[in-house]
């Protein structure tokens, strides 16, 4: 009664085309075989060269922030690489700065705004996808709109909202209008890893002896952990990148990493190397964690529950 | 073990005027296999999803044992659903997977351990208990979702098209395992497909619903034989039964260029009903060639050869559709007709099945 099917897929496709040539000439599959490999190695070849090409700007951001006073304008390469710039921007031996308040303001308001969304998006997206209600597709759209809409358009409202009911430079503030960024990317991309989940398997659960809500929690929701990993990386980064809600809502209490910054470029003198060291570290929070969220983002997980 | 009761049990989708299933009554005894089967959209998965909680019930009410559970949470009604994706738990093995419900009904271990071992053996799965179901081939996702529900020894197996996702010949070969399991294990079965060679070779009884309603139910052969109405006829049988409308003339129906007796019954009912026309069914193999006098007169417009038999689509002489085949045929394959040939049919006598024109409901006995 055992059966094993076993389904193989011959990646390279058409080797069969044109066996039937004659003998005499060289075998066409060898000649398109060897045309591929050229293609191939072509390909290689101009994904190095673009590799490197964007990593020039990470390159020099780097090299600027090592480089001193004197040398941040004046050469490329050559320099002698200092961490004084580092030592400056966190204040090390001078008392303190206020780099590290603005940075953990960053931290507290990104992973706020993440985990607001997913409080609310999850259910959301769960919602989205298997109810189909009067109204849902447009509920959906306008919430899309929060991602297209351009920032600037509600940002003097915004602001005149916020001095007025005092959340103004609050981190209950930044947290609010940094989750109306993420909260479209948690239920727009939720949804679909929930639409991929077949309705049926809930039901099973029920039949099984689950209620609707253990359902949810203990079959569907571990079947979407790589979504809300890959969804929580995506939200932070974007979280914790903004600029334009904490530079125009916040001042000195929330304000953030990305906003701190600036503060190197006014006064008496131009600091390209503090404002290199400054980014560089704000660079490293969304780096580690995509490097620690990686194995969660391979998908598939899910495969095989079902034959589609 | 139960038996299962539907009693009027109606579903209305939100939104929709029509009832999704309608005043549903079908009595199934205990150890019954009832096949529910008809075309897409006609409320064969509907009901079945209501007997298992998925579905509400609006109106009436569902009975297993006796039990009322139209209300019950589908995890307390002590059934078991084999589902046409199978819904295996993608992140647990096959031993898992199959003792899981087990395991929420808070069943000691060992116990847990020899169902499952038991299930395994009964299924040909014990090699595979250790793997996830991605690694698993369609046959055998099949059979855990079988174990899956056997392990729980229910009162009663819901199967939702479980076979549809196999290959022709796995089906075939399934099709006769799940059947013989049933009766062996006694479980009352109630068992949706809208193929209907499935439901005639599998059910103790076969119900036929169309548009939410209930059109028979009864035994594969009484279906057959006896089809309650013009939708049953030709919804069961392939091919299907040739039905057409014939007017009816003092006692004969007009068929082509030859008249036709009609029973003395059926031109009593046609009278009871006051009408001068009838839907006359017959089966392919009630058709048989005859001699140039003896029947009525068609051309060949297609022979299907399938070894044991063939069938000759054919169009009646002296009916307006010209082109469209009007009646097929069961015929020897031994010496087929040619395309484009005339050839003489004739109904065997008694074979063939009277509806109304109007209700499509049987008039002959």
């Amino acid at each position: 009664m055992s059966t094993t099917v076993t389904e193989t897929a011959d990646p390279s496709g058409s080797t069969a085309a044109g066996s039937d040539a004659a003998p005499a000439r060289p075998r066409p599959e060898l000649r398109s075989s060897r045309r591929k490999a050229l293609a191939g190695s072509l390909a290689n070849v101009s994904l190095a060269a673009y590799f490197a090409f964007s990593l020039i700007p990470i390159v020099f951001i780097l090299a600027l922030s090592l480089k001193s006073n004197a040398d941040q304008t004046t050469t490329y390469l050559a320099f002698s690489p200092t961490f004084e710039n580092y030592r400056t921007v966190l204040g090390i031996g001078d008392g303190g700065s206020s780099y590290v308040r603005f940075f953990l303001a960053s931290l507290v308001t990104s992973v706020g705004a993440v985990l607001v969304s997913l409080a609310i998006g999850i259910p959301a997206a769960y919602a989205a996808a298997r109810y189909r209600f009067r109204g849902s597709e447009d509920l959906l759209f306008t919430l899309l709109s929060f991602r297209f809409a351009p920032e600037l358009a509600v940002i003097i409202p915004l602001s005149v909202i916020y001095q007025q009911l005092g959340l103004y430079d609050t981190f209950v503030g930044m947290i609010w209008v940094l989750q109306l960024v993420t909260m479209p990317l948690v239920v727009w991309i939720l949804r679909s890893f929930f639409q991929d989940l077949p309705a049926e398997l809930e039901e099973a659960a029920l039949l099984d002896g689950y209620t609707r809500r253990q359902a949810f929690f203990k079959t569907v929701l571990p079947l979407v952990r790589p979504g809300i990993a890959a969804v929580s990386l995506l939200a932070f980064i974007f979280a914790w990148n903004n600029f334009i809600f904490p530079f125009t809502l916040t001042s000195s209490n929330a304000q953030t990493v990305t906003v701190s910054s600036l503060a190197f470029l006014g006064g008496n003198q131009v600091q390209f190397n503090l404002v290199a060291a400054g980014v560089v570290m704000a660079a490293l929070p969304p780096l580690v964690l995509a490097l620690f969220i990686q194995r969660y983002l391979v998908r598939g997980l899910s495969f095989g529950a079902v034959k589609s | 073990m139960a038996t299962i009761t539907y009693e009027a049990a109606t579903r209305f989708y939100p939104g929709s005027e029509r009832p999704a299933v309608d005043g549903l009554e079908i009595s199934i005894e205990d150890g019954e296999f009832l096949v529910l089967v008809g075309p897409s959209g006609c409320g064969k998965s509907t009901s079945l999803r209501m007997l298992a909680g998925l579905e509400d019930v609006d109106e009436g009410a569902i009975r297993i044992g006796d039990r009322d559970v139209t209300t019950l949470a589908p995890g307390r009604r002590d059934v078991a659903m084999v589902f046409q994706s199978y819904a295996l738990y993608p992140h647990m093995n096959v031993a898992e997977n199959m003792a899981f419900a087990l395991e929420m009904a808070k069943m000691p271990k060992q116990e847990r351990r020899r169902r499952v071992r038991e299930a395994a053996r009964i299924l040909d799965l014990e090699p595979f208990l250790d793997r996830k179901p991605k690694s698993l081939s369609g046959g055998q996702r099949q059979r855990v979702a079988m174990g899956r529900a056997i392990v729980r020894e229910p009162q009663a197996f819901l199967m939702d098209e479980p076979l549809s996702n196999l290959d022709a010949k796995l089906r075939v070969s399934t099709r006769s395992q799940i059947a013989a399991l049933q009766k062996r294990l006694g479980v009352t079965t109630v068992y949706v497909t809208h193929d209907q060679v499935e439901a005639m070779t599998m059910g103790d009884r076969v119900a036929v619903l169309n548009e939410g309603v209930l059109q028979q139910c009864d035994s594969p052969r009484a279906l057959y034989q006896r089809p309650a109405n013009a939708f049953v006829a030709g919804f069961i049988g392939s091919p299907a039964m040739n039905i057409r409308e014939f007017a009816v003339h003092d006692g004969h129906a007009r068929i082509g260029d030859r008249d036709v007796e009609v029973s003395d019954e059926l031109r009593a009912a046609l009278a009871d009903e006051g009408l001068d026309r009838v839907l006359l069914g017959f089966r392919p193999e009630s058709v048989d060639l005859v001699g140039p006098s003896e029947g009525f007169t068609a051309s060949v417009q297609l022979v299907e050869e399938l070894g044991a038999d063939a069938y000759l689509y054919c169009s009646i002489a002296g009916t307006d559709h010209a082109g469209d085949p009007d009646i097929v045929t069961r015929i020897d394959p031994a010496r087929p007709p040619r395309v484009g040939e005339t050839v003489h049919l004739r109904v065997r006598a008694g074979h063939e099945h009277a509806f109304s024109p109007v209700t499509g409901e049987r008039l002959s006995s």
